[in-house]
């Protein structure tokens, strides 16, 4: 994990570095979240399966999707680094599919399968009470071993089994802990500061 | 009327994860389109997915990653493809989100006085059948057990079970340790959106003599 100081900093400028993309093209921009993000989406999609390669050009493919996407990227709903996260789970979601029909290609749907309903704006409003900063405060006061299975939820298909596996722990054990984690987390996000 | 009974925390969370099985999803997103409160929750975990994301240790990427996307920065984007019609309108089935609307719906078929069943044909191969289920006020509903999970959301109508009342947009579990017997309320038909995994297994008379005819 890097050590930023200024980790803060550099969240900020996600968002805005996206929206330069989106109002000017902005290459340079384009480059400094491709250097931070890229090699995280091939880890990422390493972990939950891929291929060296495979995670490479997932990678590759999820970067150019936020250059084509920038203008759809609502700072008030959601941060840069949890929009990139949503682009690069459906690259993966496709992919699979993909994979099981036999490498033909076609056009995805996996987006509007995640656009749930036509109004985001209520969803916008209560997303300010739950910013990314609050999120993130919550996650610091998971325990170790919650925010392990929290982590490691986010990976693969099989999740709960391969966790158990992972964490040398019995398959109802990852169940249960899973469950305290994410009512735990539910608790600290609906909590009023 | 407000909604009481969800899925739980975990299941959300795999559905902002993206690691739910495809005729769970639905079953879920078709939860979330009247539960606000659920979908304010999944759209936290996705924030948590992006910090995870971000805390990930990176993998090297080949050294001409960058070149590579930038010379495709520029070239054509193809067309989204143009929305198609539902298949099935609201006024019809009311309460399924967009995207379901627009899959393929077998024909209604009889499977027990009263109640009926209409397969949705899922575009990708997944672990459930996914299908609406229609019975009459009053009707018990089958009595069965199932070597899988199986997750209903109520539509139209309402039925009650173990005390508790399920309308429109609520959310019901069942698996191998849960012996559900809910009964339709009376008034209207109950519609339930359903994915099933594993086996179905009718009890009771009737179920074993319809069990051959009933093909889930």
């Amino acid at each position: 994990m890097p050590s930023d100081n200024d980790a803060s900093l550099v969240r900020v400028q996600w968002g805005s570095l996206v929206s330069a993309i989106a109002k000017r093209q902005d290459r340079a921009a384009f480059a400094a979240l491709f250097e931070f993000f890229a090699p995280r989406i091939k880890a990422f999609m390493q972990r939950s399966g891929a291929s060296e390669a495979k995670a490479e050009e997932l990678a590759q493919e999820t970067m150019l999707a936020v250059w084509r996407k920038a203008a759809l990227f609502d700072p008030a709903s959601a941060g840069a680094a949890a929009w990139i996260f949503t682009i690069a789970r459906n690259l993966r979601i496709d992919a699979h599919r993909r994979e099981r029909r036999g490498g033909v290609i076609e056009t995805s749907d996996v987006e509007i399968e995640f656009q749930i309903d036509d109004s985001p704006q209520p969803d916008a409003l209560l997303a300010t009470t739950q910013s990314e900063e609050r999120v993130r405060s919550a996650l610091t006061k998971l325990s170790d071993d919650q925010m392990r299975v929290v982590e490691l939820s986010f990976f693969e298909e099989k999740a709960h089994a391969e966790i158990a596996e992972i964490l040398e722990i019995p398959l109802g054990t990852v169940k249960s802990r899973l469950r305290l984690a994410m009512s735990r987390l539910r608790n600290l996000l609906s909590e009023i500061s | 009327m407000s909604i009481e009974h969800h899925p739980t925390d975990s299941m959300l969370a795999a559905f902002a994860a993206g690691t739910l099985d495809h005729g769970q999803h639905v079953v879920i997103a078709t939860h979330l389109l009247s539960c606000s409160q659920c979908r304010t929750f999944m759209r936290s975990i996705e924030k948590v997915g992006g910090e995870v994301l971000t805390g990930l240790s990176p993998a090297s990427m080949s050294n001409d990653a960058l070149a590579k996307v930038e010379a495709r920065l520029n070239e054509p984007v193809r067309p989204a493809a143009a929305d198609t019609a539902p298949t099935v309108p609201e006024t019809e089935v009311p309460g399924l989100p967009k995207f379901l609307r627009r899959y393929r719906f077998g024909n209604w078929k009889w499977i027990a006085p009263s109640v009926h069943l209409r397969p949705i044909i899922l575009p990708y191969a997944s672990e459930t059948r996914v299908f609406l289920l229609k019975s009459g006020p009053g009707t018990k509903m089958l009595e069965h057990t199932h070597t899988g999970i199986e997750m209903t959301c109520v539509l139209s109508g309402a039925f009650s079970q173990d005390g508790g009342h399920y309308g429109p947009g609520d959310f019901d579990l069942g698996d191998e340790t849960i012996d559900h017997l809910p009964v339709v309320e009376s008034g209207q038909d109950c519609v339930c959106l359903v994915a099933m995994q594993g086996e179905l297994r009718l009890n009771g008379l009737i179920g074993r003599i319809i069990q051959p005819f009933v093909r889930l």
